[in-house]
């Protein structure tokens, strides 16, 4: 930077070159939307109140306390007199720091054009005083500006109290009384000289820019009759009344107390991170089995789902119960249900959709199929990605809301902007470790959240709880395990990470197996991922016992019966199993297959409307083949029973009319005789209201359909016939003509498409058109409607307005 | 990845592959914290259970051994949540611990002080304890010294029990292997059991379990208390111990229904402990009739409840459980570990076969039809009338008498449930039929004369299922059986199981008809005795004249 200082920021950024300016708009990517048009705009842009904001959130403590500092002292003293600027010199004896960290930061500042100026003439932008202040440093306003609001004769006998020669001229002595303040040496003289209570009252209000409320500090006291604490504090200027009933510590003073630094602690010892050795190839098999056990419980939720899909909530959400099933089929907790939902449905791969019976739903997505024919490996890149971008804070989930409300997966309202940038500085620092080292157990989360509070100090408190949820899900979705990111999430953390991380994962996980072992207790062990066919025709014919990186199938009578109607047959199953297994086929399975076959089928089920049943075999062989009942659809089902989907009336009566004598059977088999009964009609109701109610009402729907029919002739008598100029059909144009009509007060003919979507005829007077709604007097109705104008299909002014 | 023969699964299960080089490598370094689940022929399963792990940690392993060597052996990565559940769960265990205090006699301390807040707000356990000795401890009646294990294992923080025991009146006992040896499983078991304190010795049947207990009485040296199922096992054990060992008959005493002797070495029945007269339990005096050094508990897994609760009080002296199977029909393995003690061996099955210690059994299930007419009664029949319908078809008679004249030379067992039955078959193959109505002498003649080839059929009813040695059966019809037990079962492989002198392998039959209940349970036993390991084969009854 030029050694002669910028007359202004825009001139600074004129002078910067086009690699400091295209780091700036990096930084601060709001200042470059849209585009600006000058350095005067830019830099008009950079000192905007919310673009400050975020560019100070993304500060580090140490950065915070040097803007901190630069406001600070931009009004004392010296740097007053220079017009508010501070040099580097200054800022490196009062914050309590290193001088190299402190000008690095000061750079940084610079960089982000927070800070502006040369090393000699520091200027902080104006809004900072107003966002950032003395809010770290917690210094009170300087002397000058709390003596402002005395009387003359306060600041003179506070002038001489001070042991100064008061010139009687108030600013002056303002101005001296500050410059006594500002020595550090007079300062610690006058401490010295209070009592011990006067000094813990002094020390509590400094260190925490408390205004001191006393009961009146509106009476002239000199430092001879001082008694009480705050009197003594009071006439050596240490406390400086504000207003009538408080009091303040000067900023000179605060700065002085705290060994002219504007903070007692050191500002640039960033928090170390607690960490214990691991062999970095366990972190790396920990992570990597829990990433192929999750992207394994995904695929079997969301396969689940599909088949019976769990409601979704009016507001969106996933119910409490859902997501205690979901936990409960997935055998882990509901928050880790949770957050396989969440992610699931980040990765696109769960969204709310209607059921066959239209009831809205949590389902897979047509990108759920395609995921699941990927390889492991870069199904779960996709998950991990979703995760990592993630806005979601999923660890308030099954908690309760500000409202006590439950908080549902799924549910809006648990975005957070900060999270994934949270996420990703939690992950980094981890991978910053040395290979072998991971978070100490205990202590370790503990000293990565004060760290991260070290760098981003003005995140919300909520984000200190989210490092811990963050480092939970880490190793739930095998980004890290053990304490230690693992490689394949380091890989994931790079710029290109979908395109180096299954390169990381790959060799972690298991090949694919196209075989199984089968043994005699009914049960076959895959002994590593099954290729997909041979999983699914697996999972047709057996039962899943058990998951993870090998499955094991157990045949029972139901799973073979359920390949059968999955329309397998013995020898199929039999074949497969064979071709399958690296083993023989167990005895015991070939006669399973077997045995179910045999019983396969021996009941049979369907539905008729009626039979009949003979002992008479001839006679019932006869029936079904005379061709004068063929109507009847008559069906040999065994030898002495026919049935028919003909309803028993109908049969029984075609039956007699082919001159034959049934008789009805009842359901316990006996015989019911048909007798005839006389049917009696249900008497009418007699209605309890009063005829004239009724008549009134009569007439009223008498009236109304009147008036229908009348305008529904006007309607006709006026239609436009068929080329008779065609009616304005572009939006615009039917506005025009409706605000026509509404200023000449006439009536038009409209085309309107009601709730049922039929088109429908109406003659209307317009009476305005606003927000998109027609108000008119509807002749049909006899009564003012709104239509919305999208609905008009077409309009026709109506010349000579009808009677009402 | 690297090529072990172990599959840890998310459920905890752990699946090993057999055939794998490095199989009994992995064997051995998980069968003290995992217990096996089932063994079939070529992936075993084991389970990673807390008892199991608790058992482990107070066999001295700790979590990171048993991480390291789940890591080891592990074919694939070892999801992170099942690592860290297993540390957590190790970690409870011994962070309580009974301890002796100069002053307060019996104290319950820990050194995380947390956790001893946390049970001592617990309802059930505050009653059992005294006054607070310090932060970190607190006294315990010495009365509840067993049932506050138990209520500690139920709130999941086991307590080690580091409060020793009295070493009883001392009675000099020797093994006397002047013609045998203790096999090497028998002495590390009795060994481990020793070096442990108390606790349980899980061998097959016909591995010889008593010749483990007659090993911790010699490592015992002093009066030792029996606890056997019924007289017949008693007697067993007596002769067993006179003929292993220095002790002679009059040192041994019987303390069943029918005599009440209490000598140095006593052998009590479970029926006569728990025996009540008007609500109290008439014969606890004899756990107090002498000062004994060693209470040994034969088939843990049968232990009634009310001897449970009399252990409880016995906590003081030392205590070895022998059992088949850690696995009880009622859940109360927790009850085991807390008041008899962890395991303290275990050997599966097939490694003690293989060693040539047990004859490799052919399990063989024969289905028969039932003809027409006894389907249909069977298809009317009521619920819980049709398993007696289907396991006492007559087919079945003819079946059996076919097997018994195809296993003509060899000694056979007919095995059943009801007694009509059995009866009936007694009288077709004209054999000795010992069932409950049997007096105890005439069944230790039949037994004898069996042992010595001068029998060679008998038919047994359920009396016959447990604790009884005999050791020369070749082959076992099993007609009708008890609903499928999984316990059952195991006693009834257990009858043929022993060894034999010339390596035959031994014979088990299981008569089923086909298509019926019958069927459905021998499905659990093909399951139970596949998941052992054995060779299951399914016949139909009209093929048995052609194999063989």
């Amino acid at each position: 930077m030029a050694a002669d200082s910028p007359r202004t920021l825009a001139d600074q950024l004129r002078g910067w070159s086009d690699a400091d300016l295209a780091h700036l708009l990096e930084a601060r990517p709001d200042l470059a939307t849209p585009a600006p048009q000058d350095s005067a705009q830019l830099a008009s842009r950079t000192g905007t109140r919310a673009s400050v904001l975020r560019a100070v959130d993304q500060l580090d403590v140490l950065q915070l306390v040097v803007v901190d500092a630069t406001v600070a002292l931009s009004d004392l003293g010296p740097s007053a007199a220079r017009g508010g600027t501070v040099t580097l010199a200054q800022l490196q004896r009062h914050v309590n720091a290193a001088p190299e960290a402190i000008a690095d930061a000061v750079g940084r500042l610079r960089a982000l054009a927070l800070l502006w100026g040369s090393d000699e003439a520091l200027r902080a932008l104006s809004v900072l005083a107003e966002v950032v202040g003395t809010s770290v440093s917690r210094l009170g306003p300087s002397a000058v500006e709390l003596l402002a609001t005395h009387g003359p004769d306060r600041v003179t006998s506070l002038a001489k109290d001070l042991g100064l020669v008061a010139s009687g001229e108030r600013r002056t002595d303002i101005e001296q009384v500050a410059r006594h303040l500002a020595d550090q040496a007079n300062v610690q003289a006058l401490v010295a000289e209070v009592d011990q209570q006067a000094r813990r009252i002094l020390e509590h209000l400094a260190e925490e820019n408390a205004e001191g409320s006393v009961e009146s500090t509106d009476r002239p006291v000199s430092r001879q009759d001082a008694v009480s604490p705050v009197d003594q504090l009071l006439t050596r200027g240490l406390l400086i009344a504000r207003g009538r009933r408080h009091v303040a510590v000067a900023r000179e003073v605060g700065l002085c107390l705290r060994g002219g630094r504007t903070t007692r602690t050191r500002v640039d010892e960033v928090p170390v991170l607690l960490t214990s050795a691991r062999e970095e190839s366990l972190v790396d098999r920990a992570a990597a089995g829990t990433a192929a056990a999750f992207v394994q419980r995904t695929e079997l939720l969301l396969e689940h789902w599909g088949a019976s899909p769990p409601s979704a909530l009016r507001g969106g959400g996933l119910g409490v119960r859902e997501l205690r099933a979901a936990a409960q089929l997935l055998q882990v907790s509901e928050s880790e249900a949770a957050l396989h939902v969440e992610v699931a449905a980040a990765a696109g791969l769960l969204a709310v959709g209607e059921t066959d019976e239209l009831d809205a739903a949590w389902l897979p997505t047509e990108a759920f199929d395609l995921w699941s024919a990927g390889t492991a490996v870069d199904r779960w890149v996709r998950l991990a990605q979703a995760w990592l971008d993630l806005p979601r804070l999923t660890g308030l989930i099954g908690g309760r809301d500000e409202s006590r409300k439950p908080v549902n997966a799924l549910a809006p309202g648990l975005e957070r902007s900060w999270l994934p940038e949270t996420r990703r500085m939690a992950l980094a620092e981890l991978a910053q470790l040395p290979r072998g080292e991971v978070l100490a157990a205990g202590t370790g989360v503990a000293s990565l959240v004060d760290r991260l509070k070290w760098h981003r100090p003005r995140r919300p408190v909520e984000r200190s709880r989210a490092v811990g949820w963050v480092l939970e899900e880490a190793a739930a979705i095998g980004v890290m395990a053990l304490g230690g990111l693992a490689r394949h999430g380091q890989a994931l953390l790079a710029e290109d990470g979908s395109h180096q991380a299954p390169a990381a994962l790959e060799p972690l996980l298991p090949a694919p197996v196209d075989h199984v072992l089968l043994q005699a207790d009914l049960t076959a062990v895959a002994p590593g991922p099954l290729e997909r066919d041979l999983a699914h025709h697996l999972a047709t014919m057996a039962d899943i016992e058990s998951r993870g990186g090998a499955t094991v199938y157990r045949f029972t009578t139901a799973s073979v019966r359920r390949a059968f109607d999955a329309g397998w047959s013995a020898a199929e199953i039999h074949a497969f199993v064979a071709s399958s297994s690296r083993t023989p086929v167990p005895q015991p399975l070939t006669y399973l297959v077997d045995d179910v076959a045999r019983r396969f089928g021996t009941l049979r089920v369907g539905a008729v409307s009626s039979f009949l049943r003979s002992d008479d075999e001839a006679a019932l062989a006869e029936l079904a083949h005379d061709p004068k009942a063929t109507s009847l659809r008559l069906r040999r089902i065994a030898p002495t029973v026919v049935v028919s989907d003909a309803p028993v009336d109908v049969l029984l009566q075609r039956l007699r009319e082919l001159g034959t004598a049934p008789v009805v059977e009842a359901p316990d088999g006996t015989v019911r005789l048909a007798r005839k009964t006389s049917s009696r009609a249900p008497g009418p109701r007699r209605g309890g209201k009063p005829p004239e109610a009724d008549a009134a009402r009569r007439a009223a729907r008498t009236a109304a359909t009147v008036t229908a029919i009348r305008a529904g002739d006007r309607a006709a008598a006026i239609r436009p016939g068929r080329g008779a100029g065609t009616a304005p059909g572009s939006p615009a144009a039917v506005l025009a003509v409706l605000r026509e009509a509404a200023d000449a007060k006439e009536s038009v003919w409209i085309g309107y498409v009601d709730n049922a979507g039929a088109t429908v005829e109406r003659v209307v007077d317009p009476v305005h058109v606003h927000a998109g709604r027609l108000t008119a007097y509807d002749h049909r109705a006899d009564d003012v409607r709104l239509f919305a104008v999208h609905r008009i299909s077409s309009v026709r002014p109506v010349r000579h307005a009808p009677d009402r | 990845m690297n090529d072990g023969p172990l599959i840890v699964q998310s459920d905890k299960t752990l699946l090993l592959e057999i055939d794998h080089e490095r199989a009994q490598d992995c064997r051995k370094a998980i069968a003290p914290f995992a217990e096996l689940e089932r063994s079939p022929e070529h992936v075993h399963t084991y389970r990673l259970t807390p008892l199991g792990l608790w058992n482990a940690r107070a066999a001295g392993h700790d979590a990171e051994q048993v991480v390291d060597t789940l890591l080891e052996y592990s074919r694939y990565s070892v999801p992170h949540a099942l690592l860290v559940d297993v540390a957590e769960t190790m970690a409870r265990y011994g962070r309580l611990r009974l301890e002796r205090h100069p002053v307060h006699g019996l104290v319950l301390s820990a050194n995380d002080r947390p956790v001893l807040e946390e049970v001592l707000r617990a309802a059930k356990v505050k009653p059992m304890l005294g006054v607070r000795v310090d932060e970190e401890s607190v006294a315990v009646h010495p009365s509840e010294r067993g049932n506050l294990k138990q209520a500690l294992l139920k709130l999941g923080w086991p307590a080690e029990d580091f409060a020793g025991y009295v070493d009883g009146e001392a009675h000099p006992i020797a093994l006397d292997e002047r013609d045998w040896e203790l096999r090497t499983y028998q002495r590390e078991a009795a060994e481990s059991f020793w070096h442990g304190g108390s606790g349980v010795v899980v061998l097959p049947c016909g591995a010889g379990k008593t010749l483990v207990g007659a090993a911790a009485m010699a490592h015992a040296q002093a009066t030792t208390l029996i606890l056997v199922t019924n007289t017949v096992a008693a007697r067993q054990w007596k002769d067993e111990l006179v003929r292993r060992t220095s002790l002679t008959a009059d040192e041994i005493g019987e303390y069943s229904g029918s005599s009440k002797e209490i000598r140095p070495v006593t052998i009590a029945t479970y029926q006569v402990m728990t025996t009540r007269r008007k609500g109290a339990y008439t014969h606890l005096e004899l756990f107090d009739a002498r000062d004994w050094g060693l209470v040994v508990y034969d088939e843990v897994h049968l232990l009634p409840a009310p001897i449970f609760r009399m252990t409880a009080d016995l906590q003081a002296r030392r205590r070895i459980g022998l059992t088949a199977t850690l696995i009880r029909e009622d859940g109360r393995e927790g009850d085991v570990f807390s008041l008899i003690g962890p395991k303290r061996y275990d050997a599966p099955w097939k490694d003690i076969e293989a060693q040539g210690w047990i004859a490799p059994a052919d399990c063989v299930e024969v289905r028969v039809t039932l003809p027409e007419a006894e389907r249909f009664v069977y298809a009317t029949a009521e619920p819980d009338e049709r398993y007696r319908l289907a396991s006492c078809t007559g087919v079945k008679n003819d079946v059996v008498d076919r097997l018994v004249r195809r296993h003509a030379d060899e000694p056979t067992l007919v095995i059943g449930q009801y007694i009509d039955q059995l009866d009936e078959i007694a009288e077709r193959l004209d054999a000795p039929v010992i069932k409950g109505e049997t007096p105890v002498k005439e069944r230790e003649r039949l037994y004898n004369a069996f042992r010595a080839g001068e029998v060679r059929l008998l038919v047994v009813s359920k009396v016959a299922n447990f604790s009884v040695d005999l050791p020369s059966a070749a082959v076992a019809i099993q007609v009708s059986g008890s609903f499928g037990s999984r316990q059952e079962e195991a006693q009834r492989l257990g009858r043929l199981l022993r060894p034999k002198a010339d390596g035959v392998s031994a014979r088990f039959y299981a008569v089923v008809a086909r298509d019926t209940v019958d069927a459905d349970f021998a499905q659990n036993r093909q399951r139970f005795l596949a998941e052992q390991g054995y060779g299951y084969r399914i016949l139909d009854a009209e093929d048995i004249t052609a194999e063989l």
